[in-house]
């Protein structure tokens, strides 16, 4: 099965959008002309492999290599850079050039930037005097279809730069790429934001629009109806917990790039000692589609009953004699069987790290944070693991879930444990300790936490949930064993809200209440209704009849595109489906994002490596 | 702005490793010190400056004394553990005193270096 999701089922045409980046991609390589050497950033190579397979590149007479610091050997004369606008990326081409110089190679260097130069990288390249060596170009790349319903703009570093460094460049990037949406799908005619970033987002896609409007005339009705920027900021509670579903799972123990996980190939039942494979996840695995978005205790019982009735259907095959049908039939249930043992060899491989006391301590530990009663406990449950040494990752991933319930920590335990952080992890990190203060992620106390408040206004702790037919979407944390209950999720909740407002925007009386809560949770909201819609009228005084307004005239769902800054877990894009899925939800769902991100992996952007 | 400068200065010395740029970086940090003093918000990052340069001076003593270089750039509990598992506990107990290491932490980590050398003796004893 190929890594390139299948984008047919999309609500919208997903399949474009990756189509002109294909073609962009070819014009690039067939400008150089002959054979050449493709040089790939490495965090650039996983998106790539979503686009095209590395066999489409090599018919374009490109050889591939990953960027790295050593000189490239290659006995190609032409060299094709392809890397984001990354200083230390653009040493390593300055080096790579001044290496074959000093050898006497003259070869011709092509250089092309993804998403778009920056003028700080081409002052680099000035300063190192290989500036006219170059031929430089843009790679466009803004966006890449995950699946079906998941758009990533593959800005890892997107909440670290903006929170604690202060740089606003993937904001940017963020609404060029919405902008370029619109110019293929219609002016989006209902943006909604909520936090800092948010509203900076929806302000420069409006100044886009006014610098190049997209324009509406001819477009007929525009394919996505509402744009819902949320700011990760909003909530850093959710993507600190663990998730519980099972692609989450995936995520959080074995890493989910790209729409693959990598792993020993000895996991898979295949014997080749040390090697490593790419196992693809996406929903053109008809079995992965269904059970993603379950909480991995039904993921282990669904794989039981599959099994047990393939058996079941086996022994009928070879006992009773068959028509030739119902053989068909058997055939085409045992073509499943590949992606049933790929499941299984997964699930039972996730069992070994879910079953470990440490993994249930930790479970445990969340909740009680966000509980946010015992605040004695949660503090010397956080002490003895830096006093045990434990990762420092997993260290802070809590600490800040302690922070942000309790809105910041007393100044004496602040100061003492950032204290014990430093002398049991070492000096350097200090500048990581800076970045988490500077981004509100764990700081000193300065107001009472409102945690509780937010907590029981959007009933974000539920007691008991079924996780095999959950009515609620807190299953997706929810807990393992019966004892341990529900986790929140505060972000599908304050979501929710800003849903609701959209659909009840003339029902004043239910939407007041959600004003105030939204006004509890951090950062400012702003609603956007874009003009050029005179037409059609129902956008513009949207009456309370939901149905027949928000219904496209073929009988279709409306779209709602909602976008991450920041950051979104799998758990959450679960959540979205879920909801989405339940009856009376007018609506389809795509999420966008700046990457798809764990508790782990949001934390590492703010760890500062230094020396 | 002095917060900027003092932190680039924390930053460099620690970007620049190793042994032979030993003084100069105590040098560094002690002046990030300096810095961080003179304005009142910065009073842990200040300590956290002292403390550090502190530790590489300890540090340096030991890989002297020792004649291993493996202390330098490693964290106060780490050398605490290393000391030990050499055996050097009189060394341990100075660090641990010099920089007020609570006992909870002391046993957590006497506990874990004990058991790496499989001191079991030593373990029951303590």
């Amino acid at each position: 099965m190929s890594q390139i999701p299948n984008l047919e089922n999309a609500p919208i045409n997903l399949s474009a959008i990756r189509a002109r980046a294909q073609a962009e991609l070819e014009t690039i390589l067939k400008n150089v002309r002959g054979d050449k050497c493709l040089v790939i950033d490495p965090k650039l190579s996983g998106s790539l492999s979503l686009l095209v397979q590395s066999s489409e590149l090599k018919k374009h007479g490109a050889e591939l290599r990953h960027l790295t610091a050593e000189p490239i050997q290659t006995d190609r004369t032409k060299v094709v850079y392809l890397v984001r606008a990354q200083i230390d990326l653009i040493k390593f081409i300055c080096s790579h050039i001044h290496n074959d110089t000093s050898k006497g190679l003259h070869r011709e260097y092509y250089l092309y930037f993804v998403p778009r130069r920056a003028v700080v990288c081409e002052k680099v390249l000035e300063e190192e005097k290989v500036h006219e060596l170059l031929n430089i170009g843009d790679f466009p790349l803004y966006m890449i279809p995950l699946d079906e319903d998941v758009l990533s703009f593959e800005l890892d570093l997107a909440q670290k730069e903006y929170l604690a460094d202060g740089d606003a460049t993937s904001l940017w990037h963020i609404a060029k790429a919405i902008h370029n949406l619109e110019f293929s799908f219609g002016l989006i005619p209902n943006v909604r934001a909520k936090g800092k970033a948010a509203t900076r987002v929806a302000d420069i896609l409006n100044r886009m629009q006014a610098e190049e409007p997209v324009n509406t005339s001819d477009m007929g009705i525009p394919e996505i109806n509402t744009l819902v920027l949320l700011d990760r900021e909003v909530d850093m509670v959710t993507p600190m917990c663990s998730q519980l579903t099972y692609e989450g799972l995936l995520d959080e123990f074995l890493g989910v790039n790209n729409g693959a996980v990598e792993l020993d190939a000895s996991i898979m039942g295949v014997q080749q000692e040390g090697k490593k494979i790419k196992v693809p996840l996406n929903s053109s695995d008809k079995l992965f589609k269904e059970i993603r978005d379950l909480n991995f205790e039904v993921v282990v019982q669904v794989l039981r009953q599959k099994a047990t009735s393939m058996k079941q259907d086996y022994t009928e095959i070879s006992t009773t004699s068959q028509t030739v049908s119902e053989l068909k039939d058997f055939v085409k249930k045992l073509n499943s069987l590949p992606e049933m043992t790929r499941h299984i060899n997964l699930a039972q491989h996730l069992s070994t790290f879910t079953s470990k006391p440490s993994f249930l301590g930790r479970l445990d530990m969340e909740q009680t944070l966000v509980e946010a009663q015992s605040y004695d406990i949660c503090f010397d449950y956080i002490e003895e693991m830096i006093h045990k040494q434990e990762p420092l990752v997993n260290v802070l991933r809590l600490l800040i879930l302690f922070s942000v319930t309790n809105s910041g920590l007393p100044k004496k335990n602040f100061d003492y444990l950032r204290r014990e952080l430093l002398h049991s992890y070492g000096f350097e990190h200090i500048a990581t300790l800076n970045n988490l203060e500077k981004a509100g992620l764990f700081r000193k106390q300065d107001s009472r936490s409102n945690w509780l408040t937010i907590k029981r206004a959007l009933q974000l702790v539920v007691e008991d949930t079924d996780t095999a037919n959950p009515n609620d979407i807190a299953y997706v944390f929810s807990g393992y064993t019966e004892e341990r209950h529900l986790y929140p999720n505060i972000n599908f909740h304050s979501l929710q809200l800003i849903f609701y407002s959209s659909v009840f925007a003339c029902n004043l009386s239910y939407r007041r209440p959600i004003e105030e809560i939204l006004r509890l949770l951090p950062g400012p909201h702003s609603e956007i209704k874009r003009g050029g819609y005179a037409s059609i009228p129902s956008y513009e005084t949207l009456p309370g009849s939901l149905n027949s307004s928000e219904k496209l005239a073929d009988g279709r769902r409306s779209l709602v595109l909602v976008v991450f800054i920041g950051g979104v877990t799998f758990a959450e894009i679960s959540a979205l489906r879920f909801l989405c899925s339940q009856e009376g939800m007018a609506y389809d769902l795509i999420v966008g994002t700046t990457k798809i991100v764990n508790g782990q992996a949001l934390t590492e952007t703010f760890i500062e490596k230094l020396g | 702005l002095l917060w900027k400068e003092s932190w680039e200065l924390a930053r460099n010395p620690m970007a620049s490793k190793g042994s032979p740029l030993h003084g100069p970086r105590i040098k560094l940090i002690e002046k990030a010190h300096n810095l961080f003093t003179e304005t009142k918000e910065h009073m842990f990052e200040s300590k956290a400056a002292e403390e550090h340069a502190k530790l590489l001076r300890i540090q340096h003593e030991l890989e002297v004394t020792t004649k291993q270089a493996i202390f330098v750039d490693s964290s106060i509990s780490d050398t605490i553990r290393t000391c030990i598992v050499l055996g050097n506990h009189r060394a341990a107990n100075k660090v641990k005193t010099e920089f007020k290491v609570s006992e909870k932490r002391w046993y957590w980590l006497k506990v874990f270096a004990l058991a790496t050398i499989r001191d079991w003796d030593a373990l029951e004893k303590f």
